[in-house]
């Protein structure tokens, strides 16, 4: 991800309201939290997130770019480069 | 600088806090092979119900006798790849007869059922296509998926509506599709709707369908050819993987299907390229227990026998069962602690099964997975569902005021 790119607010506002269903660490939801070690989500967990995800936004979200995204604001960029790449 | 193994320190930490001192589950070691279905672990005859011999044929006469000509004729193993010095005329003579057993045009063996599936779904979709599997899917779909150049979509397990949620948001992107399931899945032994999987995939342009009938082959379907025989939608299932390490009783794996250009796989797919081909022995075992399998109508009707009488005398009991009727009938327990006294008790008292823990396990599930063989007698099964009772009296995990259940109708 480039570090100096930021991503949309209401991508990351949508992401943080579905995150809050799945963050049973009670860890605050910021741009920089990180799925595995603030949010201890497991390969299971973030399957299903993931699901979530693509059906909140309607889109397709590979698998293969998971290992890039660690942080709430890695994932916002995806999305939004997802909805670029399919034209919204 | 911390140690190499420092990433996994929790888990060893964790695995050892839950198994102490007693015997470890993943460490079990069978002192003495008695026959398909017993064996000495610790000093003691013990049933097993814990094994992929779903058919029994792991001492079939006619492939032991095949197997020690081949070994006595062309030696202890290949040496070789199969494009290379490793294919033998046996190798040939086994695609041959998975030709004839699938009713498919072309076959390709590899040297286990992990390699297969992680060769075809690393090789098969290019860098524009798109495969969508199954979430429970087994860790060789996983493996192979994660080698492959396409985009990997996941989908709700056995869930055809989720699939078409997420193939219709394909729709509109060239390249093909291909999805992937399972016919019987190992942990819970539930089965995929093929059926069902079929009529999504016609619904949609260039997506194909393959499936693992690792855990269905041999049980279901007339002529054992799996869950796309038994749904009536073999010929829309565009490749069938396979092992011969659970029905067909020995080790390797395959891939069928009626592609005129499959052979091609052949010339890129590096788990075909890059290991040594599978013993002449173990080919030749496999080429005969295929016919065996065909013809296997009583064997299958021992299973589903079977798989009917422990299903029902542990469901009678009244502990969890996590599917339906099937081979697999997987006892939950409510905790790993729990799972661990339950394996332990089984196992002190001569039964085998699997523990199977999460992360292995759908929905977080510890499981006591026992699975069935044809070559079960019903006095074992008794045995087993009898030992079962007793331990889970022990541990508190039935009623043991209710009136006492027989173990069979």
């Amino acid at each position: 991800m480039n570090p100096s790119a930021e991503p949309s607010p209401e991508t990351l506002a949508t992401l943080v309201k579905i995150l809050a269903g799945f963050n049973k660490t009670g860890t605050e939801l910021k741009p920089e939290t990180r799925f595995t070690e603030d949010l201890n989500f497991d390969s299971l967990v973030v399957m299903e997130f993931i699901a979530v995800v693509e059906d909140d936004f309607e889109i397709s979200v590979p698998m293969n770019i998971l290992p890039d995204v660690a942080t709430v604001k890695d994932l916002a960029l995806a999305v939004d480069k997802i909805l670029k790449d399919d034209g919204r | 600088m911390a140690d190499l193994f420092d990433r996994w320190a929790p888990l060893r930490a964790q695995r050892d806090a839950l198994f102490g001192e007693g015997i470890n589950p993943f460490n079990v070691v069978m002192d003495e092979v008695l026959s398909q279905t017993e064996a000495m672990i610790g000093g003691r005859c013990t049933i097993l119900v814990g094994t992929n011999n779903y058919l029994g044929l792991t001492f079939q006469p006619e492939a032991l006798k095949a197997a020690h000509d081949a070994l006595d004729a062309c030696g202890t193993g290949t040496t070789g790849s199969r494009m290379a010095n490793g294919t033998y005329y046996g190798h040939k003579e086994l695609e041959a007869a998975l030709c004839d057993f699938f009713a498919k045009s072309h076959a390709m063996v590899f040297s286990t059922g992990f390699l297969a599936n992680q060769g075809i779904l690393s090789t098969l979709m290019g860098p524009e296509d798109f495969i969508l599997m199954d979430a429970d899917c087994h860790a060789s779909i996983y493996d192979g998926v994660r080698g492959s150049s396409a985009q990997v979509i996941r989908f709700k397990h056995n869930d055809p509506a989720d699939l078409d949620k997420r193939l219709s948001r394909l729709a509109d992107k060239p390249g093909n599709k291909l999805i992937v399931v399972e016919g019987i899945y190992s942990m819970l032994g539930d089965k995929a709707p093929m059926a069902e999987f079929v009529a999504v995939k016609k619904k949609y342009e260039n997506v194909y369908l393959l499936s693992d009938e690792a855990h269905s082959m041999g049980v279901c379907g007339r002529y054992g050819r799996g869950v796309p025989e038994e749904a009536g939608v073999e010929d829309d299932v565009d490749f069938i993987v396979g092992t011969f390490s659970k029905s067909v009783g020995t080790v390797g794996g395959f891939c069928v299907s009626n592609h005129p250009s499959f052979d091609t796989l052949r010339l890129v797919t590096r788990a075909y390229i890059f290991t040594a081909s599978l013993p002449p022995s173990v080919v030749a075992s496999a080429t005969v227990n295929l016919k065996i399998i065909k013809n296997g109508g009583v064997l299958r009707k021992r299973i589903e026998r079977n798989s009917e009488q422990l299903h029902s005398g542990l469901s009678a009991l009244g502990l969890k069962i996590a599917s339906d009727v099937s081979p697999v009938v997987a006892v939950v327990a409510p905790d790993p602690v729990t799972a661990l006294a339950f394996w332990r008790g089984l196992i002190e008292a001569g039964v085998y099964v699997n523990l199977a823990l999460p992360p292995a396990t759908p929905f977080g599930y510890c499981l006591l997975r026992a699975s069935i063989c044809a070559a079960h007698t019903e006095e074992q099964l008794d045995r087993v569902i009898a030992i079962f009772a007793g331990v889970a009296t022990k541990l508190g995990l039935i009623d043991t005021s209710a009136p006492k259940v027989a173990a069979r109708a």
